[in-house]
């Protein structure tokens, strides 16, 4: 572990010595800010909040090619392996929620049967984070899911904003590999930087307005009214689109499919996509039968993925609480007054 | 020198009309250029906008949809729900940036060999500056 | 100006005479400005009733889920459904019941006039306001909105801060309900295809670059979709899976499904997704604008729809949802249609 300070007039340099990365930095777009590696931004804009789009689809694209199929004259079938180029990202202003919800996926695809694709691009990414001065959204409630607005948790650097400058904190070796790009930008701590980052950090998780109370409970919670109506109630208006999940970001489901590009001789790949439990079409079996018909079955099947399925497989919350699924529903399922109202079902 | 570009146009002809119109140019040995790969459809009003995108999308330079004259069709009205459906396919299509040669409808009758081997040249002369269709293209 | 009370009266009224079934209207999320549809139930529950300029929200989507409902339950509740409507949902309920996809006595509508406002645009109202929080919108008076900040009252003129659609609206007055509240006051929509101009006059490859930029960043969450109020087909041709497959599906048939659009989130499948989407709104769409409001990445998808909209006027004199006894734009011709683009 590192501390340093770098001056934010020095930033830009720091990132002119990542010739070797491919450099991901917040730019703002008419949607919001998204993480871009156009080669013209060198500094985390002031008013950054978080992507739209969290840094997963870096890790985890919405499109990962497995292989290509093609047939060959001797009617055999020739597979052609496709993997992640191996080119080095870095990531900067990483949120401390996006961040822990990179470690979260790292359990899903890590573990004992590991994700060639996924740690491919995994182990190339360098994440850069930035601790919140303030809230990226009102809806934000990282506190409530033990997390917190300056949580090290999956980053390789912490970044905390002192006004003209960084407090940089390497956390991995990765992180004091991006470090010694440009050793002579960074400067050594003071116990004044120390003290002003505390004092960041405090007044930071003290402006976070919400939260989900008694979260632990919620497993045995969640159990309790599986087969209750409360969720009929709770999903009447949901749309069934993607946006809860799709711009989560812990939510790791995916679909594979074959597609093919000519019939005779047979050519295609095959691709790994993004997919939803919210879709109706991702439980759907071939009979047509369908275990999860409704909304209320998907709604529920999205909370307790998060509250009590990931609870017990790896005893720690699958939500983050970077609250995107809150403001961004286009109806105003908020997941923090669902699980509060669960939490009182019955009382 | 490289060779010359030649687009690819799907033509959807009318199994009435226009199939035919093709038909007779060939047994009437007017030439006219390889550069189409007609599918034939029962009528042109069957002529679904997916037909046109999907056309698209698989690499067609170009789209012709070819029915017989209004007044003619073997449904009686087919061919005026299809005028009214493509052309705003085709407002669509130049809305978003497609070059309005690269998507087409004609009325070639069944005894119009001539215009449809005619059309045809016209289409193949049209699209050949313009080069390839990428826009709409799927890229594996 | 509509009054909130006499729309809890009524729907009150609806719901202890067991008229309706249920009733659809706004609430406010939590303590906030914003509202959310809201599922009333029971009488006593009117009171979490809202119109506000943030009732978004087109209702009428909400018949599809209860077409849905009824389809599966053997004794289905076949009471009509409850609706607050604006103008442009009402044109919506008209369209559905030109398809014939509902009787017009599946629903109950209570109609609200828009008067001289409408619903805001969120992005317009914060550039407004420059920073500040906004505690409550409400409708001002004589078209105005009353916007509360910081305990104070600002007041802002409608046209500031609408959202684009209404003020593009051909109808601020509902055009089909049981009942209507609010005075129906002409408004001058100005030129109902301002949005789409600037568009229009671009030139071909100028055009591609915009709306490439748009479709690719497309996430596929088919928010646009699901959010439609026109959008109800059991199955679309953008899903990879046939969701009419029952038992009796053969092996054969579920192979042979056509797979328009492929589940990858290139451009060229974004592409073709959203041309589907726009052909098949043509002559459909109400514009509602709601596809717009709740994509996650801000395409611009009302500018399809209203150039569709645009041309149904222009080549057919097409108008849509005025009249449930019209026939749909493509189910129907004139001899003179335009054919000068036919060769």
């Amino acid at each position: 572990m590192m501390e340093k300070t770098i001056l934010k007039s020095s930033f830009p340099q720091w990132i002119k010595s990542l010739q070797s990365f491919k450099v991901f930095i917040p730019k703002r777009e008419n949607f919001g800010w998204e993480l871009s590696s156009n080669n013209q931004i060198l500094e985390i804009a002031s008013d950054y909040t978080y992507p739209v789009v969290p840094p997963k689809k870096l890790i985890f694209p919405q499109e990962e090619i497995f292989f290509e199929f093609e047939q060959n004259p001797d009617n055999g079938i020739e597979l052609k392996e496709v993997l992640p180029e191996e080119s080095p990202q870095v990531i900067f202003g990483v949120r401390p929620c996006d961040g822990r919800a990179v470690e979260a996926m790292d359990l899903v695809f890590g573990g004992s049967f590991e994700d060639l694709y996924y740690w491919r691009r995994r182990r190339q990414t360098t994440l850069v984070g930035l601790a919140c001065h303030q809230p990226p959204s009102e809806n934000c409630f990282c506190l409530s899911v033990e997390g917190s607005p300056y949580s090290e948790d999956g980053l390789d650097i912490l970044l905390t904003d002192l006004g003209d400058r960084y407090f940089v904190k390497a956390l991995t070796e990765k992180g004091e590999k991006l470090l010694s790009e440009a050793p002579s930008l960074f400067k050594e701590i003071t116990p004044k930087d120390r003290e002003e980052k505390e004092r960041v950090h405090l007044e930071a998780q003290g402006k976070i307005k919400r939260h989900l109370n008694g979260a632990r409970e919620l497993p045995e919670k969640i159990k309790a009214i599986f087969d209750s109506n409360f969720w009929d109630e709770e999903s009447s208006n949901c749309l069934r689109c993607g946006i809860c999940t799709y711009l989560c970001p812990t939510c790791h489901c995916f679909d594979i499919n074959d597609e093919t590009k000519s019939l005779a001789p047979l050519r295609g790949r095959r691709i790994r996509t993004w997919d939803t439990c919210q879709f109706p079409d991702f439980t759907m079996h071939s009979s047509g039968h369908n275990p999860r018909p409704d909304r209320a079955s998907r709604l529920r099947q999205r909370l307790a993925h998060k509250f009590l399925y990931f609870i017990l497989l790896y005893d720690r919350f699958q939500c983050v609480g970077c609250g995107r699924c809150i403001s961004l529903c286009p109806v105003g399922i908020d997941i923090i007054e669902v699980l509060t109202r669960a939490r009182n079902h019955g009382k | 020198m490289a060779a010359e570009f030649e687009p690819r146009i799907v033509a959807f002809l009318c199994k009435w009309c226009s199939s035919a119109g093709a038909d007779l140019a060939g047994v009437s040995r007017m030439e006219y250029p390889p550069n189409v790969i007609p599918i034939q459809v029962m009528c042109s009003g069957s002529v679904s906008p997916l037909y046109v995108f999907s056309a698209l999308s698989h690499g067609a330079d170009g789209v012709l949809v070819s029915g017989c004259h209004p007044g003619d069709c073997h449904y009686i009205k087919g061919n005026y729900y299809a005028r009214r459906r493509l052309a705003l396919v085709k407002k669509l299509l130049e809305y978003i940036g497609l070059e309005p040669q690269r998507f087409q409808m004609s009325w070639v009758s069944a005894t119009e060999g001539v215009k449809f081997s005619q059309l045809i040249y016209d289409l193949v002369k049209e699209l050949k500056p313009l080069g390839p269709q990428t826009k709409f293209r799927r890229n594996y | 100006m509509v009054s909130l009370d006499q729309l809890k009266e009524e729907v009150k009224k609806a719901l202890s005479s067991g008229k309706v079934k249920y009733f659809i209207g706004y609430e406010n999320i939590g303590s906030g400005w914003q509202v959310r549809p809201a599922f009333i139930r029971q009488p006593e529950d009117v009171d979490r009733l809202v119109w506000t300029p943030a009732c978004f929200h087109n209702l009428v989507r909400f018949l599809h889920d209860e077409k849905r409902r009824r389809a599966r339950e053997k004794n289905p509740d076949i009471r009509p459904v409850g609706l607050v409507v604006k103008g442009c949902d009402s044109r919506s309920i008209n369209v559905l019941l030109q398809e014939k996809y509902i009787e017009r006595n599946d629903v109950y509508i209570i109609g609200v006039s828009c008067e001289l406002t409408g619903v805001i645009n969120i992005t317009k109202l914060n550039q407004h306001l420059n920073g500040l929080k906004p505690q409550k919108v409400l409708f001002g008076s004589k078209g105005t909105f009353k916007v509360i900040v910081d305990d104070r009252e600002i007041e802002i003129e409608a046209p500031d801060i609408l959202a684009d659609r209404c003020l593009e609206c051909p109808a601020n007055f509902p055009v089909i309900a049981d009942v209507i509240l609010g005075e129906e006051i002409k408004r001058n929509p100005g030129n109902r295809y301002q949005s789409i101009s600037a568009y229009e006059k671009m030139a071909l490859d100028e055009r591609w670059s915009f709306w490439q930029q748009q479709f690719s960043r497309c996430l596929r969450c088919y928010a646009c979709r699901s959010v439609c109020p026109m959008c109800y087909c059991d199955e679309c041709v953008a899903d990879s899976i046939a969701y009419a497959v029952t038992a009796e599906t053969t092996a054969d048939e579920k192979a042979q499904k056509t797979r328009w659009v492929e589940r990858n989130p290139e451009l060229s499948e974004n592409i073709f997704y959203h041309l589907v989407r726009a052909i098949h709104l043509a002559g459909r769409c109400v514009d509602c604008g709601e596809c717009e409001r709740v994509c996650p990445v801000e395409i611009p998808l009302r500018l399809l729809n209203k150039k569709m909209e645009k041309e149904a006027k222009e080549l057919f004199g097409y108008e849509v949802g005025f009249d449930p006894a019209q026939p749909p734009l493509i189910a129907c011709f004139r001899d003179n249609d335009p054919q000068d683009f036919i060769r």
